[in-house]
């Protein structure tokens, strides 16, 4: 068993993280077992029990049910999204990583939370883009530039080898190069920095303070967390610039301090001018969807930085070329986005309809009227139904066949793609026919 | 990435009668009919499943109105009740999934009730399909066997789709949410676009799920472009020189009248998107200030003779050109 335990371990941490977060946002922080490292550790293969002839055939059967409760008893009512963010996160990558305070260290807790941060963060922003910068040896490393693809960003931080800590940060450094990769963003679009600062010193090249004036300018909002303890410089950058300063004192607290960072921040009237339609946020805005052009177009001038490029993208209505979307048309104005980015929320729109579990046998029934009961195989993925039910322990909410039918389409689905469909496929295969 | 790793294939077959009628017309510079399409397609398959024994195909086909599940392996072995008379010329495997696609296909073309208009194709539903095949039968079990060792056991799934018929506006939603599915599965998706023009929205999926995009002009050369692009699984095709995509179209189907627009009226809270400016968001209610409104209708002229879309009516998803207006830079 040993060797399997970081696998499992890591698992089921980032999923009961996900839960509880979710948790603390729908209600207040009434949580039972106050926070996380004060309960007592367990082994998640502990809470697994065999039946009676060693399967563990009823505890996963278990699991599925208390998904498809919790799934009914979610709300339906209408989503609130907010408009275009972008973050760029800048992980400390100096020796000082290397600490063991936190465990298991301090930059595999860092990747381990920035990891759960990021899914958390594109389900509620999902126009959003994020990039992810390191500091080390001095320097400022861009690692992943501004994606709008979470997979992107979560395989990137899933190589470890590509975190490797060395030599000094340069807090400097690292903010004017989060600075010049959101340069070109969209004016009402919101420019986030987020610091994971583990180091009691930064190397800069120049006046910071002149980066910080740049920062405010830039309309940039500057965030840290402290891994170690409070450095004046970084409190300074978040007040002046708008974010939030806080030090971690364990490992559930900064995870808390980094989830209190993925809800879109209260629109503040800072340098922004524009505050008539601040009051509500809503709005409705004009957009251009581009056409990409791929590496081997005849290079053309671009009308952001006027330099010569092959591949890039045109804008919609005036057709300039430009270098990156989401940004707005250096020419005509107009917002530039890809649209497969709005399409990230949709599934929040239209929501399928749960699937009622079937507790009767109806085929006797309906075989001669309707050809449907009769269907043998799961309308989605075609395995077969079981032939034989399952009366013994079945759960409230399981249904003894196996089978879970659509309000919409009345097809059956077996549990799996019940689970896939509301999960992540948000389409009823059967109602698209 | 393990070179050893046998593949799973999910082939979309997009069999519009109505388009493959237009496809074999012989006014068409090179006319192709379903048949030589189908013989075309079998030796593909065949191919795939000759590559590696451990292989694996599913084939899914989507008709007006209707999409069915044609052939799985996964299925055929369990069942492993089909009944070929032998046939000392050809590999048996091969005669089995020949004669059982061949077979079904010609069952479900001939049940097709012939109605004047025909309903669009279900390329939509056999592609969520595909997918919820592909999870049931591929992910969960890699889930449940990645505790005891190695994932390479496990085939590596992408799906290619055959199509033939234009653009499904009034699917844009589902498309997109496949789209997400299978990034999150980690499934490219590749298309080859047989007959008729591109469509905006199949060329986002491949882009966007690290596929490749083909549009095939030497239509007699079919096989030739199956199998020198699709046969090889992606992570081969860094090395091969496998034809790349050209342009991609990142437009939007408005959420009020399914039309394709390249630019276009954003809720800022849930993100609908409209065609023209609408006082109330009609998907999350919510009121927009008069301000806004009359600031955005007054930019509307610059799209010469209103949005793209209404031109082409409101059923007929915006075929022929894919370019509203013709390109003048570049
Ligand atoms: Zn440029
Ligand atoms: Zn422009
Ligand atoms: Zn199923
Ligand atoms: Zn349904
Ligand atoms: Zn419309
Ligand atoms: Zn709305």
């Amino acid at each position: 068993m040993p060797p399997r335990r970081t696998d499992v371990d890591s698992g089921s941490d980032s999923d009961s993280f996900d839960e509880s977060s979710k948790k603390a946002k729908g209600k207040t922080k009434a949580k039972e077992g106050a926070y996380a490292w004060e309960a007592k550790y367990t082994r998640s293969w502990d809470t697994v029990q065999e039946d009676e002839g060693g399967s563990l055939q009823g505890t996963v059967e278990g699991l599925i049910a208390r998904r498809r409760r919790r799934r009914l008893l979610e709300p339906t009512a209408a989503v609130r999204r907010t408009i275009v963010r972008h973050l760029f996160l800048l992980i400390d990558l100096s020796d000082a990583m290397r600490e063991r305070d936190l465990r298991p260290t301090r930059l595999d807790l860092t990747l381990q939370c920035a990891r759960a941060f990021v899914t958390e963060w594109f389900d509620q922003n999902p126009l959003g883009q994020i990039g992810i910068g390191a500091m080390r040896g001095g320097l400022g490393d861009r690692i992943v530039e501004m994606t709008g693809n979470p997979q992107d960003v979560l395989t990137v931080l899933g190589e470890r080898h590509r975190f490797e800590p060395s030599g000094e940060p340069s807090l400097q450094n690292a903010l004017e190069m989060a600075r010049s990769a959101m340069s070109h963003l969209p004016n009402h679009a919101s420019r986030e920095v987020l610091v994971i600062y583990s180091a009691l010193t930064t190397v800069d090249p120049g006046d910071i303070m002149e980066t910080l004036a740049a920062c405010v300018r830039d309309r940039i909002r500057v965030s840290v967390v402290a891994l170690a303890a409070e450095m004046r410089i970084c409190r300074e950058l978040c007040e002046k610039t708008g974010g939030t300063f806080s030090v971690a004192m364990n490992e559930g607290h900064f995870k808390d301090l980094l989830f209190e960072l993925v809800p879109p921040p209260a629109l503040r009237t800072g340098p922004k001018t524009d505050t008539r339609s601040s009051t509500s946020g809503a709005d409705l805005m004009l957009m251009g969807f581009p056409t990409r052009l791929p590496a081997s177009a005849p290079a053309a001038l671009c009308s952001c930085h006027g330099a010569m490029r092959r591949a890039g993208f045109l804008c919609p209505r005036c057709r300039a070329r430009l270098c990156d979307v989401p940004t707005d048309c250096p020419v005509c104005g107009i917002m530039v986005v890809s649209a497969p980015h709005l399409a990230r929320s949709f599934h929040h729109l239209f929501p399928v309809k749960p699937y009622a579990a079937v507790y009767v046998e109806l085929f006797s029934v309906y075989s001669l009227s309707d050809s449907r009961s009769s269907e043998q195989r799961c309308h989605a993925c075609s395995v077969s139904f079981p032939t034989q039910t399952q009366q013994h322990q079945v759960q409230e909410g399981m249904s003894p066949f196996g089978r879970y039918r659509c309000p919409t389409c009345s097809h059956d689905f077996c549990p799996d793609c019940d689970v896939f469909v509301h999960d992540v496929l948000h389409t009823c295969p059967g109602c698209e026919n | 990435m393990n070179a050893d790793r046998a593949s799973h294939l999910s082939l979309i077959l997009d069999l519009s009668p109505a388009q493959w009628h237009l496809s074999s017309a012989p006014s068409n510079p090179s006319p192709l009919s379903l048949e030589t399409f189908l013989s075309h397609v079998l030796t593909f398959v065949n191919s795939h499943i000759a590559s590696k024994p451990e292989n694996t195909l599913a084939v899914f086909g989507a008709l007006p109105g209707k999409s069915v599940l044609i052939h799985s392996s996964e299925i055929a072995d369990a069942d492993g009740s089909v009944d070929i008379p032998g046939d000392p010329n050809s590999y048996r495997p091969f005669k089995l999934v020949d004669s059982v696609i061949a077979q079904n296909i010609e069952t479900e073309i001939g049940g097709l009730y012939l109605a004047d208009e025909e309903p669009p194709v279900a390329l939509v539903g056999a592609l969520t399909k595909a997918l919820c095949h592909i999870n049931r039968t591929y992910q969960t079990s890699a889930e449940r066997s990645s505790t005891t060792q190695n994932s390479d056991a496990v085939p590596e799934p992408r799906i290619l789709i055959l199509s033939v018929s234009p653009d499904l506006s009034a699917s844009y939603i589902p498309i997109m949410n496949s789209i997400f599915s299978a990034q999150k599965l980690k499934v490219t998706i590749d298309i080859c676009k047989v007959f008729g023009p591109d469509t905006v929205f199949l060329q986002q999926v491949s882009h966007l799920t690290g596929g490749s995009y083909i549009h095939l002009e030497q239509r007699d050369a079919l096989l030739q472009f199956l199998i020198m692009s699709f046969l090889s699984p992606p992570f081969m095709r860094e090395v091969l020189a496998v034809p790349k995509q050209d342009k991609v179209d990142f437009r939007a189907a408005c959420f009020c009248h399914k039309n394709i627009v390249d630019i276009a009226f954003v809720c800022s809270v849930c993100l609908s998107i409209f065609c023209s400016p609408v006082p109330v968001c009609t998907t999350c209610r919510t009121k927009f200030p008069i301000k806004s409104l009359q600031r955005l209708q007054s930019a509307r002229p610059f799209q010469t003779g209103g949005p793209s879309g209404i031109a082409n009516g409101v059923s007929t998803p915006a075929n022929g050109s894919p370019k509203p207006r013709p390109a003048t830079a570049s």
